[in-house]
C-alpha cells in the first residue's frame, strides 16, 4: 500500500506525557472521502491522536502521514491540506464573526476577495443568519459551534479533523451538524471524528475504538456488530409491575450468555441462533420480545470486557 | 505587508482597544498617573511641622524660628509647651527646636549658645534636609544678629546646579514617571497576551494554521510597540505641554531610544508570557520583574552605594539605561557616547530576551 | 441564622481555595517567598548614604591651599576625585555620566587667601539627577566648615551651634528608614495581586456561575476567599518581622500586639482591594492591568515611602489618603521606630478600619447585584 494514497496515515505511534502513556503504539489508515470515527471515553487518546496528526504534538514514537505529508517534518504542509476543529472553543469571543474570520484568513494568508468568497459559500453552507458584525460571544452555543467548522473550512481543506465536534451541544444541534458533515464526505472530503456519543459513530463509514490509548478495534459499524456479536441478540420489554420470575429463569438457562440491562429493557445474548427459539417459548406470553441489531454500546461495552478478562 | 501580519495588527488593536476600560487603562490611566505624579512628588522636602519652644522674651530664638516659617519649607505646629520629644513622636511636629532654660539670646551673648534640634529621622531623606535647611537659616540669623563675630567664611562655595538651575523636581522626576508608565504598559500586555490565548484555546487556532513562529511572535508583539510608541509620545507632549519638560538633545535620539526601550521591554514580557503557564503566573513574573527594575531604575534611590552583587543585577535593568538616556537627552542634550552606549545596553538585552523567547516558544502543545 | 451568614459555608470555600493555593506552588512562593525576597534584597539595595561621589576636580591654580582643599574633600570619605584633563570642557563629564559634580578653582585661590580676600570656588552639579545632588548639598556644609579650620585655621566657633539630635534614628540608617516603609509596600501590592485574579479567573473559566446558583452568600465567598490568603500574608509578615529585627538590626519599639491589629486591618484591606477589582472587571487582562494601575506606583510613590506626604501640594495630600499603605507606613515606623502607642497611632488604624468596611461593602453590593438577573 503506498503512502500517497491514503488520507491519513499512522504507524506504531505513541505519546507520553512525563509517565503517562496517553497513546500507545497504534497504527491504522484513512482512505480519502471517507467518515472516519474516533470512538473513546474523556482520556482515551483521540484528542492527543487529533493533534499528532495536525502536526500539534509531537509523537514520542512511531510515524504519521497527512496527505502524504510526514506531520513530525512536514508540519507546516500537512497544515495547508488540513482543516481541524479543536475541542476546546478557538475563536476569539471579544471579536465579531467577521473580524474572526478574517483573522483565520490572514493566518493563511487568503486574500481578500477569496475570505469573501468562501465566507458566502460556507455561511450558506451552515445557514448562518446573523449579522456579520455581531460578537461571538453574543451567539448561541450551537452557532458557535458551526461557526468555528466554517473557521475551519475557511481554505477549503481535503482533510477535515473534527475533535468532538458535538460535545455539550442539543441533541437537534448535533444531528444538523452530522448532517453537515455527510455532506461535506459527498463533496469528497476526508472526515476524520472523534466523539464520545456512540450513536453518533453509526455515521462513519468505519470507526475506531480507543481505549486506554489503544486501538481496540476498528471496522465498519455492521462488521464490528457482526464480528462482536455472531450470536443473535433478544430485546425483551417486560410490562410493569410483572413479576420477575422469568428473569432469575433466564440467568441459569446455560443457552444464555450474558443478560444487561438497558433502562427498562435487557438485551439477552444467546449462545446460537436456534436455541433462541426454545428459549422464547419458555417466557411468559406478557413480555415482549424481538430480535434487534446490538448497538455500537453493546459493542463497545463486549469488545472492552474481553479486554478486562483477557 | 505579511498577510499575516497584517491580521495580527487588526486583530490586537481590536481585542485591546474596542473595551473602553482597557483602552483608558492603556492612554488615560497613564496619563492621568504623570499629571498626579508629576504635581505630588518631589525629591525637595517641604512643609516640614516646626515645633519651636522658647521663653517668651527670647529675641534670638523667635527671629531663627520666624525666619524659619517665612522659608517656605517649614509650617507653624501649634503646642502648648508639651514635651518636645513627644510632639515629634506623636507625629504633630517633624522637628522641634528647643533654646537652653536660660534663653538663646542670653547664651549667644555669652558665646556659648546650644540649640537643640530633635529631628524625627525616621524618613532619612528628610531628616537630612531639615538639619541643612536650619543650619542655612541659623547661619543667616546669626550674622545679621552679631555682625562683628561669625564672619562669612572667606572660602565660599558657589554651587551651580546645571541643567536644571531652578532644581525643578519635575524635571528629574517626569522623565522617571514616564519611564514607569510605559514600562508597565509595555511589559503587561504582551506578557498577558500569549499566556491568554493558551488559556482560552484560541491558541490552537494560531498553531493549528501554516505559520512561522517569528510571524506569530512578531504578529503577537508588534501592536504593542506601536502602542508603546503612541503612548510615549502622549505622555511626552503631555511632559512638555504641562509641566514645561524642556527637549535639549535631538528628537531622533529620543525616538530611537524609545523604540529601543520598548522592543527591550516587549522582548521581556513576550520572555514571561512563554514560560508562563497562565495568566495568574505571568502577572507574577511581570511583577517580579517590574518591582525591582522600578526600585533600581535611578528615580528613587541613589544607584552609587549598592552592593556589588546587586550592581550586577542593575546592569540587567532595561529602565536604569532608558533613564540615563532620557535624562540625558531631554535635558543635557544628548551626549553622543552615553546615547550609543546605553543604546548598545538595551539592545544587548532585548536580543537576548527576543532570542531566549523565540527558542522557548514552541508552536505544539506538549 | 439559616439564611444568614453560615461559617461553615465560607469555610468550605477557604477550603476549596486552600487547596488551590497548595496545588500551585507559585502562589505559595509568590505570597510567601517574594515579599521575603524583595525586603531582603532592597533592604541591602537602598542607602541613601551615599559615598565616593565622583567629583571631577579642575585645579586651576595648584597651589598649597588649593591642594589643601582637595585634601579635605578626599578626606571626607564622601567624594572620589579625578582630575580633568587640560583643555576639556568642565560640562564634559556631567553630560557623559562620568561625574557628578565638577569642582572648578581658578588661579589665585591661594594669594586670594593669603592676603585675607574672600575666595569663591565653583562646585557645578548634576542637576538632571536631583537625588544625588541633593545629598552631595547636604555633605557640602560639613566640607566648608573643615576647609575653614584646615585652610584658615577658623577656629572661633560661631556664637550659636546647632545641636541636632537625629530622633529614632540616630545613625541615620538607611535599612531603619527603609524596611518598615518596604513592608508595607510589598506586602500591599502582593495582597492586592493575589486576590485580583481570584474571582475574575472563576468568571473566565465559568465556575462563578456555579458558586453563584449555590445558597452561598456573598458575605460567605468573601471572607471564604479572603481568608486563606491573609494566612498566608500574615506569615510572610512574621518573616519579613524576623529579617527585619536579626538581619538589619531594627529595633521594635511599640507594642507587638497593636502591630498585629494594624497588619490584619492592612493586609484585609490590600486583599479586599483586589477582590473589588476582581469582582468589577470579571476579565483576568483587565483585572490585571487595574490591579498593577492601582497597586504597584500610587503606594511606591504617594505613600510616603520615599517622598514625603507632608512636601505635596495639598491636593495631593487628600489624594494620599486613598492609598492604604499610607496609613500602614505610619503605623510601621511609629511601632518599629517611634514607639508609638494607641492613642498616637489612632487615626492611621481608624481609618484602615473605615477603608476596610467600605470595600468589603462595595464588593457586597457589586456581588449582589452580580446574582440577581
Amino acid at each position: 500500500m503506498k503512502k500517497n494514497q491514503l488520507a491519513v496515515q499512522a504507524r506504531h505511534l505513541s505519546v507520553r506525557f512525563g509517565t503517562f502513556t496517553a497513546v500507545d503504539d497504534i497504527s491504522f489508515a484513512v482512505r480519502p472521502g471517507e467518515i472516519f470515527g474516533f470512538l473513546g471515553a474523556n482520556g482515551a487518546g483521540k484528542t492527543t491522536t487529533i493533534r499528532v496528526l495536525c502536526g500539534l504534538l509531537i509523537p514520542s514514537a512511531g510515524q504519521a502521514w497527512v496527505a502524504g505529508l510526514d506531520c513530525q517534518t512536514q508540519a507546516a504542509d500537512v497544515k495547508t491540506k488540513v482543516g481541524y476543529m479543536s475541542q476546546r472553543f478557538t475563536l476569539y469571543s471579544d471579536l465579531t464573526v467577521a473580524e474572526n474570520l478574517a483573522f483565520t484568513a490572514a493566518l493563511r494568508k487568503l486574500d481578500t476577495r477569496t475570505l469573501q468568497r468562501r465566507t458566502r459559500e460556507l455561511f450558506d453552507f451552515i445557514h448562518f443568519d446573523y449579522p456579520q458584525n455581531s460578537m461571538v460571544s453574543d451567539l448561541p452555543g450551537g452557532i458557535k459551534q458551526q461557526l468555528a467548522l466554517a473557521a475551519a473550512l475557511l481554505h477549503d481543506p481535503p482533510i477535515i479533523f473534527l475533535d468532538e465536534p458535538t460535545a455539550g451541544v442539543a441533541p437537534a444541534v448535533r444531528a444538523r451538524f452530522w448532517s453537515l458533515i455527510r455532506q461535506l464526505a459527498r463533496a469528497g472530503k476526508t472526515i476524520f471524528v472523534t466523539t464520545h456519543y456512540l450513536d453518533e459513530a453509526e455515521n462513519c463509514r468505519r470507526i475506531a475504538l480507543m481505549r486506554d490509548g489503544q486501538i481496540i478495534a476498528l471496522d465498519s459499524p455492521r462488521r464490528l456488530k457482526a464480528s462482536a456479536f455472531p450470536e443473535p441478540v433478544l430485546e425483551i420489554e417486560p410490562q410493569p409491575g410483572t413479576s420477575r420470575e422469568w428473569l432469575r429463569k433466564l440467568k441459569l438457562d446455560p443457552r444464555v450468555a450474558r443478560i444487561q440491562p438497558h433502562g427498562r429493557r435487557y438485551h439477552v445474548l444467546v449462545l446460537n441462533g436456534p436455541a433462541w427459539q426454545g428459549i422464547a417459548r419458555r417466557l411468559p406470553k406478557t413480555l415482549s420480545l424481538r430480535r434487534i441489531q446490538p448497538s455500537l454500546e453493546d459493542v463497545f461495552i463486549r469488545l472492552v470486557e474481553a479486554e478486562v478478562s483477557a | 505587508m505579511n498577510l499575516t501580519l497584517r491580521g495580527f495588527m487588526k486583530k490586537e488593536f481590536l481585542q485591546t482597544l474596542r473595551d473602553p476600560r482597557m483602552s483608558f487603562f492603556v492612554f488615560g490611566a497613564p496619563l492621568l498617573q504623570l499629571l498626579v505624579f508629576g504635581y505630588a512628588i518631589s525629591t525637595e522636602v517641604r512643609n516640614i511641622r516646626l515645633a519651636a519652644q522658647y521663653a517668651p522674651g527670647d529675641q534670638l530664638a523667635r527671629r531663627i524660628e520666624a525666619r524659619a516659617l517665612s522659608s517656605g519649607w517649614f509650617v507653624p505646629v501649634t503646642h502648648q509647651g508639651e514635651d518636645p520629644f513627644a510632639l515629634v513622636q506623636s507625629g504633630r511636629a517633624d522637628v522641634a527646636l528647643v533654646a537652653p532654660a536660660g534663653g538663646l539670646s542670653r547664651a549667644a551673648r555669652r558665646g556659648d549658645a546650644r540649640l537643640q534640634v530633635l529631628v524625627d529621622a525616621t524618613n532619612v531623606i528628610q531628616a537630612r534636609a531639615v538639619e541643612r535647611y536650619l543650619g542655612a537659616i541659623v547661619q543667616g540669623v546669626i550674622q545679621e544678629t552679631f555682625p562683628g563675630q561669625a564672619p562669612p567664611s572667606p572660602l565660599g562655595l558657589e554651587i551651580r546646579t546645571l541643567y536644571n538651575p531652578a532644581q525643578v523636581t519635575t524635571f528629574h522626576m517626569v522623565p522617571g514617571v514616564m519611564l514607569m508608565l510605559l514600562s508597565l504598559l509595555t511589559i503587561l500586555l504582551p506578557s498577558m497576551s500569549l499566556v491568554r490565548e493558551k488559556e482560552t484555546g484560541t491558541f490552537e487556532t494560531l498553531v493549528s494554521a501554516p505559520v512561522k513562529n517569528w510571524e506569530i511572535l512578531l504578529g503577537k508583539t508588534l501592536p504593542f510597540m506601536i502602542l508603546g510608541l503612541v503612548l510615549v509620545h502622549l505622555i511626552f507632549l503631555a511632559a512638555v505641554l504641562i509641566f514645561g519638560l524642556p527637549m535639549r538633545g535631538a528628537y531622533w535620539k529620543f525616538l530611537l531610544a524609545a523604540v529601543m526601550f520598548i522592543i527591550s521591554t516587549i522582548s521581556v514580557g513576550t520572555m514571561i508570557s512563554t514560560i508562563s503557564r497562565g495568566q495568574q503566573q505571568a502577572m507574577m513574573g511581570s511583577f517580579f520583574f517590574l518591582f525591582p527594575a522600578i526600585m533600581l531604575s535611578g528615580m528613587m534611590f541613589p544607584l552609587e552605594n549598592m552592593p556589588q552583587a546587586l550592581v550586577w543585577a542593575a546592569y540587567l535593568n532595561p529602565l536604569k539605561y532608558m533613564l540615563t538616556l532620557l535624562r540625558n537627552i531631554l535635558l543635557k542634550g544628548g551626549d553622543d557616547w552615553v546615547f550609543w552606549t546605553n543604546l548598545g545596553a538595551l539592545a544587548i538585552l532585548a536580543l537576548a530576551a527576543a532570542t531566549f523567547s523565540f527558542k522557548r516558544f514552541r508552536q505544539t502543545l506538549n | 441564622m439559616s439564611s444568614g451568614f453560615q461559617v461553615n459555608r465560607a469555610a468550605s470555600i477557604t477550603r476549596k481555595e486552600v487547596r488551590h493555593i497548595f496545588r500551585d506552588p507559585f502562589t505559595l512562593g509568590w505570597a510567601f517567598g517574594l515579599p521575603l525576597f524583595f525586603v531582603i534584597f532592597f533592604g541591602y539595595a537602598i542607602d541613601f548614604n551615599v559615598k565616593e561621589v565622583r567629583l571631577v576636580v579642575s585645579d586651576q591654580d595648584n597651589s598649597r591651599a588649593s591642594r589643601q582643599l582637595l585634601e579635605v574633600f578626599s578626606g571626607s570619605k564622601y567624594f572620589k576625585l579625578s582630575q580633568l584633563p587640560p583643555g576639556v570642557s568642565p560640562q564634559r563629564d556631567l553630560s557623559r555620566e562620568r561625574a557628578k559634580g565638577v569642582l572648578l578653582i581658578e588661579p589665585g585661590m591661594g594669594e586670594a587667601l593669603g592676603s585675607g580676600k574672600p575666595y569663591q570656588i565653583q562646585l557645578l552639579l548634576d542637576g538632571a539627577d536631583n537625588s544625588t545632588a541633593g545629598i552631595i548639598i547636604s555633605y557640602l556644609a560639613g566640607i566648608q566648615q573643615a576647609a575653614g579650620k584646615r585652610l584658615l585655621n577658623q577656629t572661633r566657633s560661631a556664637p550659636v551651634r546647632l545641636q541636632t539630635r537625629f530622633l529614632f534614628n540616630p545613625e541615620l540608617s538607611s535599612p531603619w528608614f527603609v524596611v518598615p516603609g518596604l513592608l508595607a509596600v510589598v506586602m500591599g501590592v502582593l495582597a492586592i495581586m493575589l486576590t485580583a485574579l481570584t474571582v475574575a479567573r472563576e468568571w473566565e473559566s465559568g465556575s462563578m456561575e456555579l458558586l453563584l446558583s449555590t445558597p452561598v452568600k456573598p458575605l460567605e465567598i468573601i471572607l471564604g476567599k479572603l481568608t486563606p490568603y491573609l494566612v498566608l500574608s500574615l506569615l510572610a509578615v512574621a518573616m519579613i518581622y524576623l529579617v527585619a529585627r536579626l538581619q538589619f538590626g531594627l529595633p521594635f519599639r511599640g507594642s507587638q500586639p497593636l502591630f498585629l491589629v494594624g497588619v490584619i486591618l492592612f493586609l484585609t484591606l490590600c486583599l479586599a482591594q483586589g477582590l473589588l477589582i476582581s469582582v468589577v472587571t470579571r476579565q483576568q487582562a483587565l483585572a490585571v492591568q487595574l490591579a498593577f494601575l492601582a497597586g504597584l506606583l500610587p503606594p511606591l510613590l504617594l505613600s510616603g515611602f520615599i517622598f514625603p506626604v507632608e512636601s505635596m501640594p495639598a491636593f495631593f495630600q487628600y489624594l494620599t489618603m486613598l492609598i492604604p499603605a499610607r496609613w500602614f507606613i505610619v503605623i510601621s515606623r511609629g511601632l518599629f521606630l517611634k514607639g508609638s502607642g494607641v492613642v498616637e497611632l489612632a487615626v492611621p488604624l481608624g481609618m484602615l478600619l473605615g477603608m476596610n468596611l467600605l470595600l468589603v461593602a462595595a464588593a457586597l453590593k457589586r456581588f449582589k447585584k452580580d446574582l440577581e438577573p
